[in-house]
């Protein structure tokens, strides 16, 4: 990495030489620059380039002079950790925006990267479709940065990831190289399935210009069913009877007390847990899978059950999302856990993190045996109780060792400055050796963020 | 050539499991393409380590090795090109561990396709990808060809229900790629590995998916004056927000062949046939199959059929299922296409298919899994008519400019392999090809790990004439109702 003071006397023939090359002007003044901080730490400069062949220019301009580049959507990832020390330059999206091919028909779409999300379902909803990911920060986040993050929200259960929606990339690599990699149809095998390497890499290999996503219909009916269980467990099981049965509703979310109160359209109950499951497809299947629900979730125990309407179910989805790693929490005062088990795994996960973190607030989605825990964490000025937080570190940094030895795969999804480094162990299988191999294939330079990615990479 | 090699292969799977005997070779140098070669040995590993220290000893002999499941692969995938070590893996056929609960099970790589729908159908779960070899084809071979089959166009192909695999790198290394549980961290090097043809290294364990039965399915068979108006409704079918679980369709040359050859109910004099398969819940596929049929007789169908009972529907499946027999029939061999086009575009592509077959005075039919735009022409020819066999591959290559031109891909579902590679660069430019070979070096830097495959030499495609399918596929690869593709 380059030191920031060198690349700051660099910056202004730097920032002439490519405006006038790539036709970007980057932001200089600190001022400027701060809204592109990356966990408090500021950019010496800001490109924002408007197309895949401007970011090469850049990209092929700075890694001459080692300078190390970070690639920013909409910045709702800035405290993922480990946080970097110093930061050369940011490489944000937003300009490189805009739909440039829609197919109903087709189900897909080829669009830059920096679309916003929300864009995109915008878009697609008149023509009865839609984009089947459901990550949080869902006003906020960019496409781009939705695919980097590799965040995959509940609809999984049905719609597989964002992996498995995105068809096809064109992308910058680290030595400014510009490739298009997969294909714009919906199968297609010939050649390596690369994108999948940039979806969850969190900008690491290279900048994504332009995805073509494969979309699905929106479901003609949705409605929804909330119950409230005593016991984890038993709203664990109902989650997993109801995912093995035929009935394959969308989407299943588990909540705590504390998470549950994020969730507006639901109102407070007096018991501990609450499971929602999002019911899709014709009028017909939808009552079925009500049904099924129900008697699915009364066989489990369930203290309470409640029937949710279309609207009543969209509602409450707004902040479900928003209450696994979302914006419910706030970014620098919240160390953020991702937690991904076995669907029969979820409720000792859920057990072992309130047992550390008392604290935790918990979502789950125990159809695909992911945990989200949010600890909140006073910031790092405040002066209280520093022997607490110490505590509650020691206890955070066993509870990654506890899962990462059991083999459950964990994630720092964020978390504040005070623990920039806390990061979970990798299992011994893991093939960390090949991860640096593809890294240095794509980045030959390691000029994208160096360091932060797993392993060190 | 390899000094010493054979004996210490012998010595980690034992003899017995080791063979240089050329006729026991000569088994072993085809797949179900066209393309074949001899290898110097064959090993049949009994277990991931014999697999690890197996490639180790071809790395430190400088051998080029290639994995094999059921040589079914229709693109050269498992032909040792270079000669070398074919590494079957026969042996490694158990199913280790069915976890209902989960809804998973682990697998070696050597399982047949439907032993695992087999093995978990009584708990009323099933492995989705059902390509029509699936008697005998291999999860290891559908991991490595990513693999698709009739009932992918709902639930996704095989990259869709891998959860992990334990695989040797070309390095010697064992290591875990993805796992029993989502989201593993770092890269998706599992994304990458499946569908990368064996080129990246050997998968010794899979963690497979499986999804609940559904419990009820209608099946339709709609019947078309022209293969326009068939492709109307299927590109409306889609575009209403219905997702059948198949999407077939088949042109006039195919149902006449298929109605010569076994009965199944097709009607002869329709320019195309739709058949849709609508799965679900029970009490819930009415309301669908209205809307389909409306569908189809608002883009012309003359008939919609809708089958009474599993007979009638196994009946339409055959004939389905039997077009590449029948079309076998109509000369001394047929060459299989695989290409995908943006749905919208069938009916420009039919027709450009259908010039290109007057162009080169071949007979061309078409199956389609329509539903999401993959063709399968097929060319019939006759391999004692000299000039036949090169004017075959020549007008295949051209269907694929037409794939290509209308922003398609090259293979949907069969594989690049040797048939394809030289037409990588209709698909890809160099830097895009470029990507691939550092991904390819980062996994497999001595390029030992089945060479050859899927890069472009320095022919033109469709220049390589031996890329072409043999006529008759070993009569274990093809269930009773004949290939299906
Ligand atoms: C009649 C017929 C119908 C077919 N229908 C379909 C269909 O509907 N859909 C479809 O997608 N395909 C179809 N195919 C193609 C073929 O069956 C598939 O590609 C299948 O997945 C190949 O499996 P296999 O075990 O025969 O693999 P092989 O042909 O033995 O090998 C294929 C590739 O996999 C590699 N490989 C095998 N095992 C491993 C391993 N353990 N680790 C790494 N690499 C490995 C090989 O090196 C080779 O590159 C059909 C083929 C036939 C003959």
């Amino acid at each position: 990495m380059r030191r920031s003071s060198e690349l700051r006397a660099l910056n202004i023939p730097i920032a002439d030489e490519l405006a006038k090359r790539s036709g970007s002007r980057p932001r200089v003044r600190p001022a400027e620059c701060e809204p592109y901080a990356v966990a408090g730490v500021v950019p010496t400069l800001v490109f924002s380039p408007r197309t895949v062949a401007e970011a090469s220019k850049i990209v092929t301009a700075l890694a001459a002079e080692g300078a190390s580049i970070a690639i920013r959507g909409a910045g709702t990832k800035s405290y993922r950790p480990p946080h970097p020390h110093a930061l050369d330059v940011v490489l944000e999206s937003s300009r490189c925006a805009g739909i440039s091919n829609y197919t109903p028909a087709d189900l897909t779409m080829t669009v830059a990267a920096g679309t916003p999300l929300h864009v995109v379902q915008e878009t697609l909803r008149p023509y009865g479709q839609f984009f089947p990911v459901d990550p949080p920060f869902a006003a906020q986040t960019t496409i781009g940065g939705t695919l980097s993050a590799g965040s995959a929200g509940a609809l999984r259960q049905r719609y597989g990831a964002p992996r498995d929606n995105v068809l096809g990339m064109r992308v910058c690599l680290g030595d400014g190289a510009i490739a298009f990699t997969g294909a714009r149809v919906v199968k297609s095998v010939a050649g390596y399935d690369i994108p999948k390497l940039f979806v969850g890499a969190s900008g690491t290999l290279g900048f994504i210009g332009e995805v073509t996503l494969k979309v699905a219909p929106l479901p003609r009916c949705e409605a929804g069913v909330a119950a409230t269980f005593v016991r984890c467990e038993e709203a664990c099981e109902a989650a997993r009877r109801i995912a093995a049965s035929p009935l394959l509703p969308m989407a299943t979310t588990l909540h705590d007390g504390h998470t549950r109160r994020h969730i507006r359209a639901l109102g407070s109950s007096s018991q501990p847990w609450t499971l929602l499951v999002r019911c899709g497809g014709s009028r017909s299947a939808v009552l079925r899978q009500q049904e099924g629900v129900i008697a699915s979730m009364r066989a489990c125990g369930a203290a309470t059950i409640e029937t949710l309407d279309a609207d009543r179910l969209h509602f409450c989805w707004q902040d479900v999302v928003e209450a696994a790693g979302g914006a419910a929490y706030p970014a620098d005062r919240t160390l953020v856990l991702a937690i991904g088990s076995l669907p029969t795994q979820v409720a000792d996960v859920c057990a072992s993190i309130t047992a550390l973190l008392p604290a935790a607030e918990i979502t789950a989605h125990p159809a695909t045996g992911i945990v989200y825990a949010h600890v909140p964490w006073p910031g790092a000025g405040d002066p209280s109780a520093p022997h607490e937080r110490r505590l509650a570190e020691r206890a955070a940094r066993s509870l990654l060792e506890q899962f990462s030895a059991q083999g459950h795969h964990v994630k720092v999804l964020s978390a504040p400055v005070e623990l920039g480094t806390l990061v979970a162990p990798l299992s011994q299988s893991a093939p960390v050796a090949l991860m640096r191999r593809v890294k240095a294939a794509l980045d030959p330079n390691g000029t994208f963020d160096p360091g932060r990615f797993v392993a060190g990479i | 050539m390899f000094d010493g090699l054979v004996q210490r292969l012998a010595a980690i799977v034992g003899p017995d499991h080791v063979t240089t005997a050329p006729g026991d070779l000569s088994n072993y140098q085809y797949d179900g393409s066209a393309d074949s070669a001899l290898p110097q040995v064959v090993v049949m590993p009994g277990s991931a380590e014999e697999v690890t220290a197996i490639v180790s000893a071809c790395t430190a002999a400088g051998c080029p090795y290639v994995a094999r499941g059921a040589g079914t692969g229709l693109s050269g995938g498992a032909v040792a090109e270079a000669g070398g070590a074919v590494i079957a893996m026969a042996r490694l056929n158990r199913i280790l561990e069915i976890d209902c609960a989960n809804r998973l099970a682990i697998v070696e790589p050597g399982v047949v396709n439907a032993h695992i729908s087999d093995a978990v159908r009584a708990h009323g779960l099933q492995f989705v990808p059902d390509p029509s070899s699936q008697a005998v084809c291999t999860i290891g071979g559908n991991l490595a060809e990513n693999s698709g089959g009739l009932h992918c166009l709902a639930y996704g192909v095989t990259s869709h229900h891998v959860l992990g695999c334990e695989i040797v790198t070309p390095d010697g290394e064992l290591v875990w790629l993805g796992g029993r549980a989502y989201d593993a961290p770092g890269y998706d090097l599992l994304g990458v590995f499946i569908g990368s043809e064996g080129t990246l290294g050997i998968a010794t364990k899979v963690v497979v998916k499986l999804m609940p039965l559904q419990e009820d399915r209608r099946t339709l068979l709609a019947a078309f004056p022209t293969v326009e108006q068939a492709s109307g409704a299927v590109s409306a079918i889609i575009a209403s927000g219905i997702i059948p679980a198949a999407l077939e369709m088949m042109d006039q040359l195919s149902t006449k062949a298929v109605e010569a050859y076994v009965n199944a109910g097709f009607p002869t004099d329709a320019g195309a046939v739709v058949i849709v398969e609508l799965e679900g819940l029970r009490g819930t596929l009415e309301e669908l199959v209205q809307d389909v049929q409306r569908i189809c007789i608002a883009h012309g169908s003359r008939e919609v059929r809708q089958a009474r009972d599993e007979a009638e529907r196994e009946r339409i499946w055959l004939g389905r299922k039997s077009a590449f027999g029948a079309m076998g029939r109509l000369g001394s061999s047929y060459y299989v296409q695989d290409g995908v086009i943006p749905r919208t575009k069938l009916p420009e592509v039919v027709s450009e298919v259908a010039a290109i077959a007057e162009r080169y005075g071949l007979l061309i039919a078409n199956v389609f899994h329509a539903g999401d735009g993959n063709l399968h022409p097929l060319i019939v020819f006759d391999e004692r008519t000299p000039g036949d066999y090169e004017r075959t591959v020549a007008a295949g290559a051209d269907i694929l400019r037409a794939c290509v031109r209308h922003g398609g891909s090259i293979s949907g579902e069969h594989g690049i392999g040797i048939e394809k590679r030289d037409c990588m660069t209709l698909q890809f430019k160099a830097a895009d090809l470029d990507l691939m070979a550092r991904l390819r070096a980062a996994f497999n830097p001595r390029g030992l790990c089945n060479p050859g495959k899927l890069f472009p030499t320095s022919r033109r495609c469709g220049e390589s004439a031996r890329t072409v399918a043999r006529g008759a596929l070993a009569p274990e690869m093809v269930d009773a109702a004949g290939p299906a593709f």
